[in-house]
């Protein structure tokens, strides 16, 4: 007997780790044009930092999700600064910015490795699990949703009713018109790559947290969170919002399904991997259309 | 007119609410120069490309040798002889001017891939007829000197020759052409249209986008006006010169 | 370890990836396609391999079904995937290479699930040294790779790979000079895949086994790092790319055995790699060596001539 209720809820869950994780990799995608493969690695920084604060120094879980959005937004900014814009202005092509981002995530994901070995990491911090009615429950999944829900009230509000948010917006539809209208590009850039990559860090505490920690951590889930980001529209917030539930969705649905279907549950990752192939086949510009360009 | 080259009728093309080309239709004959001028925005390049099949038309019909093209791709609307040089070069820039010439050449053996790895002896031989083509075409256009540089070493003026002398190479039967002098030094640019009017005897028949009016008058027996997407009017240049709309279309937005 | 088979197994390696690294060259530096999902076909032609051998195929035919089949996939993937921007096409057929590796990891009857499959040697002479063995191997694999740079030495200098190039350099202005794009990028992603599918069952019978483990996304970006340091649009550069990767990857491990390190060699093998492509997109994006350019007999007839072709016209 399926549990809907359950269903429904871990697609809660899993929607808003994935949304937490695709808004930077959306906003830098739409702004610097390019799908940067080592927000991978931010996610996996952000999981190491957030153990060191939390479970090392015993500083516990909301210090350890600001202090690894800080780091791994200034790092952001850095591999920015120091590889994707000087690329850019040398005219390097999309292939090029793609093969770089990958080459970074190999060197943040080594220097983790090198850094905290690849022994798998747990927080041990036990969150509580209790039963609501039919539904089993557990701190972390309220925090998870409860931060989903802040972010997307937060960049709302960034989005429409601050200038840098509407620069964002502008410098994302159109970059010569946003330039040529006064708009400090570069630094809408920046500020971008520092909230994407400092958003994928809490996400990635937030997988650690609910699986383990380790180099790939960020890795294992890069393609659903692809998936999400394209789905929605690359650079708009209001689809992947969509997009991160429909995928969660998809996804808990899909593992009934494989076990209706006596199936292995290993392909649960192969499902947000069919969408991802799906959508950019059929209609790569993905739900943009329906939602307001943000 | 049953013997036209290339027929059109009411062609449209429109990116969102802008009519670029607007049920224009137009035939062009066998042989000679045919002029399209017209100002800036009034959709020659549009009306190019939809010749081309780069853009599908919204409306209308287009033939070329009383074949309906709308539904044909790019390659093979080239294969049928018509070819196009752009306004703004397309080169390969990482290859030889040469090979950029070559990728031009029609019907060339090589281009298949069996051929490529099988039949090398039955392309080389037509390799060779084709480049003494090519070099005779880069020598007209006064490229003959950067024969094996890499296009993207050329000025502009020169791109701009090279995209010309690559859609001679190609041998069609109609070549349009947009804007061939645009950028080229004004004696050059007339020597290219006498050069264009001998190979108009070979039989390539041209249809030429020029804002030189004084040479593109010269050169061509029938003049399009085309203003804001449609053809305003048409006719031999001499009676153009002479018409008034002519110069509040043309002139008078200059 | 026997130092001359540890250099026989080097040269294995580079013969292997050396064919993975020509055909990534032909669809990236040739055509100008971003397989961002290689491996893919690597594993297609390995378990080809490994299954066809388990039912007692002669090791011959292995190998070229493992190439037809991993061909027929790269077909198939292109028709789709080939409409699709640079940056879409990565994402889908590496998204495409994830699902393979889970369907192999997943399904024990047909793949052996994470155990894998057991492959026995293509050749096994009886009583062999692990030297001759070695040899044996060397031979093979140089043999495949002949091949494979012979086909993709005859396309770079034809009018075919000349077309191919043009496509890279603007489609739109191909197409409109006859050239299909979607026939010249589908035939590129099949002969392609068809020779990662060869290195495949090549790397399947000289590791005596196949597992999912085996195909991670990695194995696809070591093969970039191969093009791209080598100089892409270079069929020598592909294979001195993948030399210099492999000898790269040796003398990290060897440094591991030897010496001690405040850092993991193999994590910081992968951290120098990572700043080497790096460094070479921001300072060499043209990679060791220069694209070549193209040789047909009759262009150099006439670039000797030419002078000649001159003087008789004037
Ligand atoms: N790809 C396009 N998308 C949107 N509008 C276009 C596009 N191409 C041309 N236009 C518009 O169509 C009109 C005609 O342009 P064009 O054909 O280039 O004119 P011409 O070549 O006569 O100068 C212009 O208003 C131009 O802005
Ligand atoms: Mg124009």
């Amino acid at each position: 007997m399926v549990n809907w209720a359950q269903v429904i809820f871990n697609s809660g869950v899993t929607g808003s780790l994935y949304l937490i994780g695709a808004v930077g990799l959306t906003l830098t995608y739409g702004l610097s044009k390019f799908p940067n493969f080592a927000h991978a690695e931010f996610m996996t920084l952000g999981a190491y930092i957030g153990y060191f604060v939390a479970e090392q120094l015993g500083l516990g879980l909301p210090l350890a999700l600001l202090v690894a959005f800080l780091i791994a937004g200034l790092v952001g900014v850095l591999c920015y600064r120091g590889i994707f814009q000087p690329l850019a202005k040398r005219g390097a092509s999309i292939i090029h910015l793609m093969v770089a981002s990958i080459a970074l995530g190999f060197i943040l994901r080594h220097s983790i490795g090198a850094a905290w070995t690849w022994k798998p990491l747990y927080f041990t911090a036990t969150w509580s699990a209790f039963d609501a009615g039919p539904l089993r429950i557990t701190g972390l999944w309220l925090w998870l949703i409860f931060a989903a829900l802040v972010l997307s009230l937060a960049m709302h509000f960034l989005l429409m009713n601050t200038k840098i948010g509407k620069a964002i917006r502008a410098s994302s539809s159109n970059p010569e018109l946003a330039l040529a209208s006064g708009i400090n590009v570069d630094r809408v850039i920046w500020i971008t790559w520092f909230i994407g990559a400092g958003l994928a860090a809490v996400a990635g505490i937030f997988r650690g947290a609910d699986t383990q920690i380790w180099p790939m951590t960020g890795w294992d889930i890069i393609l659903p969170i692809f998936a999400v980001a394209i789905l929605g529209g690359i650079g708009n917030f209001y689809g992947a919002i969509a997009a991160a539930f429909i995928i969660g969705l998809a996804e808990n649905i899909g593992v009934v399904g494989l076990i209706a279907l006596g199936l292995s549950t290993t392909y649960r990752t192969g499902i947000a991997f069919l969408i991802l192939i799906i959508t950019l086949i059929v209609r790569p510009q993905g739900l943009a259309m329906l939602f307001r360009r943000a | 007119m049953e013997d036209a080259l290339l027929r059109i009728r009411e062609v449209s093309k429109h990116f969102g609410g802008v009519y670029a080309v607007n049920g224009v239709s137009l035939d062009i004959t066998h042989g000679g120069v045919c002029g399209l001028v017209g100002p800036n925005g009034s959709g020659k390049t549009t009306l190019f490309n939809t010749i081309l099949g780069l853009h599908r038309p919204d409306q209308g019909e287009i033939y070329f040798h009383g074949e309906c093209i709308n539904n044909l791709a790019p390659h093979q609307i080239y294969e049928l002889g018509l070819v196009n040089a752009f306004q703004l070069p397309r080169l390969f820039y990482d290859l030889s001017v040469l090979d950029n010439m070559l990728v031009a050449a029609r019907g060339h053996q090589g281009d298949r891939l069996f051929n490529s790895l099988f039949l090398r002896r039955r392309w080389q031989e037509q390799e060779k007829g084709l480049i003494e083509e090519a070099l005779d075409i880069l020598e007209l256009v006064e490229l003959d000197k950067w024969v094996s540089s890499p296009a993207g070493e050329l000025s502009g003026g020169q791109r701009k020759l090279l995209e010309v002398a690559r859609g001679l190479m190609a041998k069609p039967t109609l070549l349009l052409l947009d804007e061939p002098a645009a950028g080229i030094n004004p004696v050059l640019g007339k020597k290219i249209f006498q050069k264009l009017a001998d190979f108009s005897h070979n039989g390539i028949t041209f249809f030429v986008v020029e804002h030189r009016l004084e040479i593109l008058f010269e050169f061509a027996s029938w003049v399009y006006v085309m203003d804001k997407g449609r053809i305003a009017i048409a006719g031999q240049p001499q009676n153009i010169i002479g018409d008034p709309t002519f110069y509040t279309i043309y002139l008078g937005e200059e | 370890m026997d130092p001359l088979l540890y250099v026989f197994d080097l040269i294995v390696f580079i013969g292997i990836f050396g064919i993975v690294s020509l055909s990534l060259n032909l669809e990236f530096g040739f055509a100008g396609l971003a397989n961002f999902g290689k491996v893919a076909f690597f594993l297609i032609g390995a378990y080809t391999y490994a299954l066809l051998s388990q039912i007692g195929l002669p090791f011959y035919l292995c190998l070229i079904a493992g190439g037809l089949i991993s061909a027929i996939f790269g077909l198939l993937v292109s028709l789709p995937a080939l409409r699709l921007r640079a940056d879409y096409l990565a994402i889908a057929v590496l998204a495409f290479g994830e699902i393979l590796r889970l369907i192999v990891k997943s399904e024990d009857w047909l793949a052996g699930g994470d155990w894998g499959i057991t492959v026995s040697s293509a050749i096994s002479l009886a009583g062999a040294s692990h030297r001759v063995d070695a040899l044996v191997n060397i031979a093979l694999v140089y043999f495949c790779l002949f091949i494979c740079f012979t086909v993709a030495q005859l396309l770079a200098n034809s009018p075919y790979g000349r077309a191919m190039r043009a496509i890279r350099e603007d489609e739109i202005a191909a197409e409109t000079l006859g050239k299909s794009r979607a026939k010249f990028k589908a035939q590129a992603l099949m002969l392609g895949s068809a020779m990662a599918g060869v290195a495949g069952g090549l790397y399947a019978q000289y590791l005596h086994c196949v597992l999912p483990g085996m195909f991670m996304p990695m194995i696809t970006f070591t093969v970039w790092i191969m093009v791209l340091l080598g100089g892409p649009a270079n069929n020598w550069g592909a294979l001195l790319g993948a030399a210099l990767v492999e000898i790269f990857d040796r003398g990290t491990n060897i440094v591991k055995d030897y010496f001690v390190l405040p850092i993991d060699p193999s994590n910081l093998q992968y951290i120098l790699f990572g700043a080497l492509i790096i460094f070479v997109l921001l300072y060499r994006p043209h990679g060791l060596l220069k694209e070549s350019s193209i040789k047909t007999k009759a262009l150099r007839l006439a670039y000797n001539g030419r002078r000649s072709i001159k003087n008789k016209r004037s």
